[in-house]
């Protein structure tokens, strides 16, 4: 069999030829048509992993390669080769004869004679590992594509400048932009106004070389305009001799976190509202009925200094311990209220018409000698949510108030009616009184121990529990009132509607 | 044993006013009375008085919670008056709130907080410290 190479002397070239096939893993054949013989380079048959003695024929070449993919491909190419003179370069799989699975280039270029081909020369190379390390590569870039885009994490690269390289879905879906629109904007675009400046300080500092990262709580805009807490860390990536390449950053929306922990900032300050306004009961406490123990205590005093022989009986010993009594439970209630955690009361559902008439009645008394004259108009089947005691008490007071301050030489004309406003029924209290300085005395209405008019027994307390109850039960007052025209009261109380 | 001569109540409480009179004839307290029923009505006569130089009173006795002008709004408006006598202010009230007694503190021509009910020996007792005086 004619082995052109092999036949050859040894010349320069060859030499050259061996010395490339061996450091390049490259090894040459030939194949001539007309005596169907087929040679190997050494390099080949080593790529083969058969022995330098191997004599190989087109049928044994073929069937190393890999079934399927890599040998159709090959066939194509060869026979293509030969029919329609065309070169080939290929990457396919062969299996050598130790079995093993090899990735190699395989090219082929026919030779011509009279418009038929002649001979195919070609090469053969090892690329298993640079093909197998592209492979394992494109796999690691794919996975970490595919966290970068599937954390649940905001994360985004961006360049010097601000601009967005790459963001993931995560991030748009927190910001409410899409993909496209949001690579259009800038990191400054998305940062809320009085965060901007730290956050273009904190890119300074990380491109000067300040700071490596940096970690933050910030606001952001939402497309929509609304803000959005998230916390943010970003880092800045450089090349090997430490030039700034881009950011990395990180950001986790914690709006929802933000949103929880204002409403519980919001519970708490009701129920600082609520502590306060128990100090103030305790107060109320303190002051009124103590007033009246000293005074009961003193006119003891003053009896058994005055009129001496009035003591020396049954009685008075009893009536100073009585008052010492009173002295101490008030003393008792003091603390109790100052300490004490307010006991939730039970609402429940009255009748407001009841309710009025039975207040109206329990100050029968005052009403005639007033000659107060009553306008009610309060539908009988309201009812209202409300702490029994309270909505008496809440009654009673706007009632005597009403009387009390009506104009001199006149009548008290005090007008009621009540109505339905969505959840809240509204308790309107018209008198045409003397009327309250507001613009005086307004923000200090319903403070306690406030009083406005030079009346014998105002006590300034009345509107100051008043005030109190109504909102202790889920409602509002409102007040008009001009001097010398009238006070008109609206009282908002929770409805009760029966289901 | 010398004596005050002039004390002034401020007051709206009857029933106190009429107490601490009587106590202050037992305790041989002053030679004479001044009472008012509210900080306002105080104010306009003690401004009146201090004006003339004559009467003028050496103790006032001072209730915190009164309508029209409370005992604090009178002692604000009081301390701006000028007067060459020195008028010592007791503050005689039912309230046992700390917050009261904590406020006095910022009052220099007030010397002590007393809490009602009022006895004949607290009586002796101021009668005591303004004469040392």
């Amino acid at each position: 069999m004619l082995n052109p190479v092999q036949n050859l002397k040894p010349t320069k070239n060859s030499i050259y030829l061996d010395f490339i096939e061996k450091n390049a893993s490259i090894g040459t054949w030939e194949f001539d048509l007309r005596s169907t013989s087929l040679y190997w380079s050494s390099e080949t048959k080593k790529i083969h992993e058969v022995p330098q003695n191997f004599e190989p024929d087109v049928k044994t070449a073929l069937s190393f390669y890999k079934q399927g993919d890599s040998l159709n491909k090959i066939d194509k190419a060869f026979t293509d080769c030969i029919e329609k003179f065309e070169d080939y370069d290929i990457e396919v799989q062969i299996i050598t004869s130790t079995g093993k699975e090899k990735w190699v280039r395989a090219i082929g270029k026919p030779l011509i004679e009279n418009n038929e081909c002649v001979k195919i020369i070609g090469l053969f190379q090892d690329i298993d590992e640079k093909t197998k390390n592209a492979k394992a590569l494109a796999d690691k870039e794919d996975q970490l594509r595919k966290t970068f885009e599937n954390a649940l994490i905001g994360m985004a690269t961006i360049d010097l400048r601000g601009n967005w390289i790459s963001v993931n879905k995560s991030l748009c879906e927190t910001f409410g932009y899409t993909k496209k629109e949001f690579l259009k904007l800038t990191f400054m675009d998305i940062t809320h106004p009085k965060d901007v400046s730290m956050a273009r300080q904190a890119v300074f500092d990380m491109i000067n070389g300040k700071i490596n990262h940096f970690k933050t709580e910030i606001s952001y805009m939402h497309k929509n305009g609304r803000t959005i807490w998230a916390s943010l860390s970003a880092t800045i990536i450089k090349d090997k001799s430490g030039v700034p390449l881009h950011f990395v950053a990180q950001t986790n929306d914690l709006t929802q976190i933000k949103e929880s922990t204002n409403r519980i900032v919001k519970l708490l300050d009701t129920t600082e509202n609520q502590n306060k306004r128990l100090l103030n009961f305790a107060h109320i406490v303190s002051h009124n009925l103590r007033s009246h123990y000293s005074n009961l205590d003193m006119l003891l005093d003053i009896t058994k200094m005055d009129m001496p022989e009035t003591t020396n009986n049954e009685i008075f010993p009893l009536m100073e311990q009585a008052v010492s009594h009173l002295g101490e439970t008030v003393e008792n209630l003091n603390e109790v209220a100052s300490i004490n955690i307010k006991k939730d009361l039970k609402k429940e559902p009255i009748n407001l018409l009841e309710s009025f008439d039975k207040i109206s009645a329990s100050i029968a008394a005052l009403i005639i000698e007033s000659k107060t004259k009553l306008c009610v108009d309060i539908n009988k089947d309201i009812y209202v949510e409300a702490i029994p005691a309270y909505l008496d008490s809440i009654l009673l007071n706007f009632l005597t108030n009403a009387i009390k301050y009506k104009k001199l030489n006149e009548t008290p004309k005090i007008e009621l009616h009540a109505s339905i406003k969505n959840d809240y029924i509204v308790l309107k209290i018209q008198d045409h009184g003397l009327g309250i300085d507001l613009e005086k005395y307004g923000d200090k209405l319903f403070g306690m121990y406030k009083t406005f008019h030079k009346h014998e027994d105002s006590r300034g307390i009345g509107l100051f529990i008043t005030k109190n109850q109504v909102e202790a039960i889920g409602g509002e007052i409102e007040v008009e009132s001009e001097v010398n025209v009238g006070t008109t009261f609206n009282i908002y109380l929770k409805n009760y509607e029966k289901n | 044993m010398k004596k005050i001569d002039i004390a002034c109540i401020i007051d709206d409480d009857p029933i106190f006013v009429f107490g601490i009179k009587k106590m202050m004839q037992f305790a041989n307290f002053c030679e004479s009375f001044m009472i008012f029923k509210n900080g306002e009505e105080a104010l306009n006569n003690l401004k009146a008085i201090i004006d003339s130089g004559k009467n003028i009173p050496d103790v006032i006795l001072l209730d915190i919670n009164m309508p029209v002008m409370d005992g604090w709004q009178f002692l604000d408006e009081f301390i701006k008056i000028e007067s060459h006598k020195l008028i010592t202010v007791y503050i005689v009230s039912s309230s046992i709130d700390p917050r009261d007694k904590d406020r006095v503190k910022n009052y220099e021509n007030v010397s002590n907080f007393i809490v009602k009910p009022i006895s004949i020996e607290s009586l002796k007792n101021i009668s005591k410290e303004l004469l040392n005086n």
